[in-house]
């Protein structure tokens, strides 16, 4: 069950002070940088709300955000919509299509679970990757970002843009903590802790599971259509599924049902990525290593380890404390 | 109130349950007893609709409902503790209650509000928990509480959906003969509209809750009848072999 602490706050505060900071003061290399933590953070939230507090691990959350960018893309390219007409729109579209994949897996745990969203997150990627009007291995260009002319904002501005998605991180945030403290995802705690017992009490646990999906598919298609206006250009490589396993890794490398870790994880792995790339073409073999560390650790990913050192620091106050008012009571009474 | 017309399960080939037909009324409290291995809990198990049984009928408030998922059952009324402990054991006490009273309240589902927040749920978590003496334990997480507790939250757990028909799978197992007196207060002090199906080992507290008795042997119905024809049967001390006497 989700509850906010002060670490979590506290966390969450430094990064957003950080991010803004960097939005504000960083130049065109370090505000790409930026962007591109800023929609992997969005999608590996929507993957925490699924799997961290729902246990369902998914592998088509890459998917569902191509789904989200190519229909964007389409949508406002190719139909002709207005870029908030084409944003809802797809919105709207890979919620559904989570809904409906949530609702045929709701059934299925584990391995199995697992194993059907790759199937669904595959199906998407071939069909993307076949079908002419999605422009095939070529990919679309020619997306255009939202216009907010109307309150002053070019979002064609790279700092702009950063900010925006900064704005909508935190939006999507806020929203992950109003669904995971709502009626819903109170169930949702429910169902993952003893979902026998949750089934005897009354609830349809698949109609929950594949809400839940539903909302967190919606988060991942917002991250796609973020990424298409970001880069303006499109490519079915979005929707492999290795873009699952990296969010997944990134979650886990976070820390999983923290919704604070990933964000975290999300910057550091964008930035492991690209410290390390420049130095050497292996560097996914370092990041292999530093994720076996951490589940090795067994710690709750990165958030687990500050999470343990916070701990640590309290009771070490707290034996400070008690060690203080010994020395008071030896001293009064001699 | 509820209903079981020619019941029959095999895991199999072993016969669990043998052509059983049950039929309480409203209100009524009956005990189930039997020993180990006599089908007891897989009679539960097809009651709520965990599992499915081979042929027969089972039926709720006048209605067939053995074509019904357990959660359509839950919510025509029909709740059940577990003979193992089956609790939420990462939240608390008064979370567990929570979501129980949640799904009674039809705010489980809610994508607007929060459902442990909502003033009903408040009503019945703090209710059920003076029901089952966990007043004092509401902020604990199931986790650090002891085995009696929990034994207690269980039950807690299947009464905070507000239920009809109630069936308590071994309430006192495990817990002490204090625990035990505890207990037995409990289920004098519901409702007498709620119908009550407990299985049960304690004789004293069978004998003290029970309108009517219930004996389970090989999956079969050896006996079904009063309290005090229960006392005489002769069959009854076969299976028990003697312990009778002392109830
Ligand atoms: N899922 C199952 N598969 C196979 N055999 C089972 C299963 N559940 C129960 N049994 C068997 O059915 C019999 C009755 O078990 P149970 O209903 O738990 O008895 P009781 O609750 O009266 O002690 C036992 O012999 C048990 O081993
Ligand atoms: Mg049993």
């Amino acid at each position: 069950m989700f509850r906010h602490n002060a670490l979590r706050c506290t966390v969450l505060l430094l990064l957003a002070a950080a991010a803004l900071f960097q939005a504000l003061t960083a130049g065109y290399f370090g505000l790409e940088i930026l962007t591109e933590i800023l929609i992997l953070a969005i999608l590996v939230l929507a993957l925490d709300i699924a799997a961290g507090f729902g246990g369902m691990v998914s592998l088509c959350h890459g998917a569902l955000m191509g789904v989200g960018a190519y229909a964007y893309a389409i949508l406002s390219a190719k139909a002709g919509l207005s870029p908030p007409v084409a944003m809802a729109a797809a919105l709207a579209l890979t919620g559904g299509c989570a809904w409906v994949i949530g609702a045929i897996c709701a059934r299925s745990h584990g391995i199995y679970f697992i194993m059907a969203t790759l199937a669904f997150g595959q199906m998407a990627y071939s069909y993307v990757f076949e079908a002419p009007v999605f422009g095939g291995d070529d990919g679309l260009g020619g997306i255009a970002r939202l216009d907010l002319s109307l309150i002053g904002v070019d979002l064609n501005d790279s700092r702009s843009f950063a900010l925006f998605c900064l704005a909508v991180l935190g939006a999507v945030y806020g929203a992950s903590v109003l669904i995971l403290r709502s009626g819903l995802g109170r169930s949702l705690a429910g169902v993952m802790h003893n979902e026998q017992r949750m089934r005897a009490l009354g609830l349809t646990v698949w109609r929950v599971k594949a809400d839940v999906f539903g909302l967190s598919g919606m988060i991942a298609g917002l991250a796609g259509v973020l990424a298409a206006q970001h880069v303006m250009y499109i490519s079915p490589g979005l929707l492999s599924w290795t873009v699952s396993g990296e969010a997944l890794v990134v979650v886990i490398l976070g820390g999983l049902g923290t919704l604070v870790g990933p964000l975290v994880g999300a910057a550091a792995f964008v930035l492991l990525k690209h410290e390390l790339s420049a130095l050497t073409p292996h560097w996914h073999l370092v990041v292999g290593v530093i994720l076996i560390a951490v589940v090795m650790s067994r710690a709750n990913g990165i958030f687990g380890w500050i999470e343990a050192c916070w701990g640590g620091r309290a009771e070490r106050r707290a034996a400070k404390a008690v060690r203080k008012q010994k020395t008071k009571e030896v001293l009064s009474d001699a | 109130m509820l209903e079981t017309r020619n019941l029959d399960k095999s895991f199999g080939a072993v016969h669990v349950t043998r052509d059983v037909s049950l039929k309480l009324e409203r209100g009524e409290r009956r005990v189930i007893l039997g020993p180990n291995g006599a089908g007891k809990t897989t009679l539960f198990n097809q009651l709520v609709g965990e599992l499915t049984p081979d042929s027969g009928s089972v039926h709720l408030a006048g209605a067939d409902v053995t074509a019904l998922p357990v959660a359509k059952r839950a919510r025509r009324g029909l709740s059940r503790s577990y003979q193992k402990n089956t609790l939420f054991d990462g939240l608390t006490v008064e979370e567990n209650l929570g979501l129980a009273a949640a799904v009674h309240t039809g705010s489980a589902t809610q994508l607007w509000s929060d459902s442990l927040a909502k003033p009903e749920v408040r009503e019945i978590v703090e209710e059920v928990a003076e029901q089952v003496n966990l007043t004092d334990f509401l902020q604990a997480r199931v986790s650090e509480v002891s085995y009696g507790v929990r034994r207690q939250l269980e039950v807690g757990v299947a009464l905070a959906t507000r239920p009809h028909v109630l069936l308590m799978d071994e309430p006192t197992s495990g817990v002490g003969p204090e625990m035990a007196k505890g207990f037995h207060d409990l289920l004098n002090n519901l409702p007498r509209d709620l119908t009550l199906l407990i299985i049960e080992h304690d004789m004293d507290l069978a004998f003290d809750v029970a309108d009517t008795i219930t004996v389970l042997n090989y999956g079969e119905v050896v006996f079904d009848g009063l309290p005090e024809a229960a006392r005489g049967s002769s069959l009854l001390k076969e299976i028990y072999l003697g312990s009778w006497e002392d109830a």
